[in-house]
């Protein structure tokens, strides 16, 4: 009976499995289709039947490439239909495989039509930078001429903010800067309207200082800056400046600062060696402005004041910065592009609320990080640059690191397939808890390493942190008609569990819960470049095993089940661990 | 404070563009809000007379905010 309902839930998981399986292939995202035809049919008869499709589904088939003459790889245009039409038609039997010719991409690029025409954000790498956030959670102040909700800010969520040109709530744009800067940070992206922006999952607080005619007084800038303070806008954007020293305004900006706020200030467009107010007060992230090839823009700022610069743009054309906004004398939408370092502190601005998204809270952190990952600039004696050109990937990444996210997890649970379903009915089975401990422990194993060895999360250091932790435990539970259940307790075991899995004895063998195994693997595979991951995290995860089996069941062949079963898996652990840490240094200093 | 200066009035396209005044030994101030439409010419030469607003600042940040209390044209473009 027990058998019977085994194999009902077998047969319920592979169902689930398959299922899960047709759902993630049918997400690809294709315009053409692949005619691999086989290598034994004659060349007159592929072109023959070439001139076929040709004429059926009205496509022009073609090559590949020149190098895919040989294999007979052939590409037409179509899409899920065509697809099934050919892999039911006489063509499938003189071909090895039809299928989709799936585009792959490397990071997320947004669907924005004009995204190709935004050199700025290409530059800053914000692609990479989306793959671990877009800025939710944050909220970032655009102290400025107000926003308006033009087309492409449709998407992007607002929080209440104020106009203090007018002394009114609603603060809508009359000039149509505020707007534009605004775009910079956070127009909706992948709308498949317009451009992006860059923390576009932040949200916007709308503040108007400045007047149609661009201009405003320290009081409502000091103002304003206070109210995001107290407002909990996490970043505040002043793409603005002035001669005067404001004692007012100073004090604003330290309260912010003692709030937590990161303040990022334009340097100002006069080609002088120092920066404007407020971006050289203490505090103040100041940003200097770079054209399209990445050379300091003819109008900005440097020297003094300057913290790190950004794309600023230069002329109003294909070298400024592309954003919506309004046309002032009609408050139309308009696609328009600025230039001026008040474009570039809104790229700082959009940085800093990706790097506070990914956790990093303080301003002298934020700052830290993202002078730290900021492309650095030689031969830089006039501080034109600060301390480089922002990298918004590197940033996040750098934001990232040494911090457990739950996104991290997630991750890492769904690659190693912790989240099929299957894994759920089938791990009931077998004792799940300390299985569980086992893989959680040589993930938290692998995070502590990564803090002190920065690596690259790879398929084969998963595969080795399963494979040492606890194998593929859920097979342990089948049990199929006159199957024998060793092979399946075999793939089921971890490395240390194998010398008693074939028996079926609970009690550990010393030989292989230890860091022999580990020793071997690193030993045979440190040369090779991807398999030296699996080495790595077989280590891992043998480690976690051996903490785990020592405190839920210490037993092991020869030594029984006391204290000093016990010592000897913690140091076999503790050797592991150390291995690990030498195999990762290794790759640190190569 | 008041000064007084001579200069080329000049349509400046930082940001979302603003008025400037650059003057015959090079400074340019940028034109405060509120300036006669009769100054606002592009490539007119005018003396000035008027205020550096110190507490005033602005997107364009092209240099000094002049305050403009009267002017008059030496000569239009």
């Amino acid at each position: 009976m027990r058998r019977l309902f085994l194999l009902c839930l077998f047969l319920i998981g592979l169902s689930f499995a398959l299922f899960n399986f047709k759902g993630l292939a049918s997400k690809g995202d294709f315009e053409s289709i692949v005619l691999d035809f086989r290598e034994n049919v004659p060349a007159s008869q592929i072109s023959a039947q070439v001139q076929a499709i040709a004429q059926q589904y009205n496509v022009t088939p073609r090559l590949n490439s020149e190098f895919s003459k040989s294999d007979h790889v052939y590409i037409v245009k179509g899409d899920r239909k065509t697809l099934a039409a050919l892999k039911k038609s006489q063509l499938a039997k003189s071909t090895e495989f039809i299928e989709p010719n799936y585009r792959y991409s490397a990071f997320e690029v947004p669907n924005d039509p004009d995204y190709s025409k935004q050199w700025n954000l290409r530059s800053i790498k914000v692609e990479s930078a989306w793959d671990e956030t877009k800025g939710s959670g944050v909220t970032v102040a655009v102290i400025d001429t107000g926003i308006s909700i033009v087309p492409d800010l449709k998407d992007t969520k607002f929080v209440p903010g104020y106009d203090f040109v007018n002394d009114q709530v609603a603060a809508e744009d009359d000039s149509g800067h505020g707007t534009h800067v605004a775009g910079t940070i956070a127009q909706s992206t992948n709308n498949n309207y317009g451009v992006a922006g860059i923390a576009y999952e932040a949200s916007l607080m709308p503040l108007k200082v400045l007047s149609s005619f661009g201009g405003g007084t320290v009081a409502d800038i000091a103002e304003a800056i206070k109210f995001a303070a107290d407002n909990n806008a996490d970043v505040i954007n002043l793409s603005l400046g002035g001669g005067g020293e404001s004692q007012l305004l100073k004090e604003a900006v330290d309260y912010a600062y003692q709030k937590g706020v990161v303040v990022v200030a334009a340097a100002g467009n006069v080609n002088q060696n120092a920066a404007s107010y407020p971006a050289r007060f203490p505090h103040v992230i100041g940003v200097a402005a770079l054209d399209a090839t990445g050379e300091k823009a003819p109008y900005s700022n440097f020297g003094a004041g300057v913290d790190i610069s950004a794309p600023g743009g230069a002329g109003r054309g294909a070298g400024g910065i592309l954003q919506e906004t309004i046309q002032p004398d009609t408050a139309e939408p308009v696609f328009v592009s600025f230039q001026g370092t008040s474009m570039a502190a809104p790229h700082v601005a959009g940085v800093a609320a990706l790097v506070k998204a990914a956790g990093v809270e303080e301003p002298d952190q934020v700052l830290s990080v993202l002078k730290q990952s900021s492309l650095v600039i030689q031969d830089d004696a006039l501080n034109y640059f600060g301390a480089g050109q922002i990298d918004a990937g590197a940033a996040v990444k750098l934001a990232m690191h040494g911090q457990i996210s739950f996104k991290d997890f997630f991750r890492w649970l769904r690659d190693n397939g912790y989240l099929n379903p299957r894994f759920w009915i089938d791990g009931g089975a077998i004792a799940l808890l300390p299985k569980m401990a086992m893989v959680l422990g040589s993930y938290l194993l692998a995070w502590v390493l990564r803090v002190y060895f920065p690596f690259t999360w790879s398929w084969s250091l998963f595969n080795g942190l399963v494979a040492g932790s606890s194998g593929l435990f859920f097979l342990r539970g089948f049990y199929i008609f006159d199957l024998p259940q060793w092979p399946f307790r075999v793939l089921g075991s971890s490395i240390p569990e194998l010398g008693n899995a074939i028996a079926g004895s609970h009690a550990l063998n010393p030989l292989f819960a230890s860091v022999l195994i580990p020793l071997g693997l690193i030993a045979l595979l440190l040369g090779h470049r991807s398999w030296k991951w699996f080495a790595i995290g077989s280590c891992l995860g043998v480690a976690s095993c051996l903490v785990v089996s020592a405190l839920v069941s210490p037993t092991v062949w020869g030594l029984g089940s006391g204290i000093l079963a016990q010592i000897f898996l913690i140091a076999n652990a503790l050797l592991c661990y150390e291995l690990a840490a030498l195999a990762t240094k290794g790759e640190q200093t190569a | 404070m008041s000064i007084t200066l001579t200069g080329t009035i000049e349509r400046n396209h930082m940001g979302a563009g603003t008025w400037a005044l650059v003057t015959d030994d090079g400074v340019t101030y940028e034109v405060h809000k509120g300036a006669a439409k009769d100054l606002l010419k592009s490539g007119q030469k005018v003396k000035v007379q008027g205020q550096v607003r110190e507490d005033v600042m602005t997107f364009a940040m092209i240099g000094p905010v002049l305050e403009v209390k009267s002017f008059e044209v030496i000569s239009s473009d």
